[in-house]
């Protein structure tokens, strides 16, 4: 089965084939016992998913929502351009700070690294960069010793990153 | 707010009532909880599969909407923008959760599907034992999918969504939209053939 007929397939099991199109697929799947056991396999999964009802909303939720809500204040009040000056100067400074904390910790770190690659040697290839530091291949796909922690390094490289407001970032 | 939208307003009373909160009316703000509450947590819940955790996440949901109700534009409905929030909040957390569950050296199946839950309970003893296994077979089945395609099938398969609504509550194309429904229907597929093999029953009939 080609993947636009895996495709197709999906779209006319969710409705969201063209109706002449799923027309000449249903036509297809009549002729075709092959793509007719697959079209029946995937209809089988998707309509297999279920779930129990979901529970209904706790008592008093909505007001304890509205409680948390007042507490915080009027949403205009809680943008940085309503901050007073010095808060933002504060904010401002501070990661300022941060940063050349991070650059001076970056600055000593090759010698950390140094050291600590001897620990690291006998399970993973070392290779030397154009800079002399000392660095460990860790090609995630060799070396499966931590499956959860490269499942989630892998996962957040695919997802799309997102603001904190829900919108996501396009690439 | 930004009201250069004032047809999406006419469309979702719910804007109008996000333009008041932006106004200072904080009050106004009952009219979008009371509004959505309940599909939010059966969102949140069936993305995170733990309705306790569910409840919390929808609260945060809520509280992330009220801050941003002087920022966002009026676009479509109100219930889209408040999934958009509640897929990456419940995202998040799915992230984190896996990265706790790596630190602490727990399999897979230790954290992910809880026991029979208050949902299970209210389903009352009429509920059979078939469907039970199905609801439960079924969350193991979600939480294996990496979180992108299990928001996919949670928004289409559970919420009713339409490729387009979909593709608008997670900010993508339709075309991926589908992309990860094919990925994730293989998974789904292959591990019912692990779990005893879909088969395809004589009796069977074509849609």
């Amino acid at each position: 089965m080609t993947r636009g007929t895996e495709h197709d397939l999906l779209r006319l099991l969710h409705g969201e084939l063209p109706p002449d199109e799923a027309r000449d697929l249903q036509e297809r799947l009549r002729r075709e016992p092959e793509l007719e056991a697959a079209w029946l396999r995937l209809r089988r999964t998707w309509e297999g998913l279920s779930l129990p009802p979901a529970a209904p909303a706790p008592p008093g939720f909505s007001g304890r929502v509205m409680a948390r809500a007042r507490a915080q204040g009027s949403p205009g009040n809680l943008s940085w351009r309503a901050a007073p000056a010095w808060v933002r100067a504060a904010a401002a400074a501070a990661l300022i700070a941060g940063a050349a904390a991070g650059v001076g910790v970056g600055r000593s770190w090759p010698a950390l690294t140094a050291g600590a690659t001897s620990a690291t040697a006998a399970t993973a290839p070392v290779t030397e960069s154009s800079s002399g530091t000392v660095s460990a291949l860790s090609d995630a796909s060799e070396y499966n010793l931590a499956d959860g922690y490269w499942d989630v390094v892998d996962d957040a490289a695919r997802s799309s990153p997102s603001t904190a407001d829900g919108q996501e970032i396009r690439r | 707010m930004a009201t250069d939208s004032s047809t999406a307003a006419a469309v979702d009373p719910g804007w109008e009532a996000l333009a008041r909160v932006a106004a200072g009316d904080s009050g106004a703000f009952a009219v979008v909880v009371e509004g959505h509450q309940e599909r939010l947590l059966r969102l949140c819940e069936r993305l995170l599969g733990d309705v306790e955790e569910a409840r919390d996440a929808a609260q945060e949901v809520f509280l992330k909407a009220f801050r941003k109700a002087a920022e966002v534009r009026p676009q479509g409905q109100v219930y889209t923008w408040l999934y958009r929030i509640a897929v990456n909040h419940c995202l998040n957390k799915l992230r984190r959760r896996k990265l706790v569950r790596f630190l602490r050296w727990e399999s897979p199946d230790e954290r992910e599907v809880p026991a029979f839950d208050p949902a299970d309970e209210r389903a009352g003893p009429a509920a059979s034992l078939d469907a039970r296994l199905r609801w439960d077979a079924t969350r193991r089945a979600l939480a294996r999918l990496p979180e992108n395609q299990r928001s996919v099938v949670v928004l289409v398969r559970f919420e009713g969504l339409s490729y387009k609504q979909t593709a608008e509550v997670l900010g993508i194309t339709e075309g991926a939209v589908e992309s990860r429904l094919v990925r994730a229907m293989r998974r789904l597929e292959a591990a019912a053939q692990e779990a005893g093999g879909p088969g395809v029953s004589p009796g069977e009939r074509k849609r």
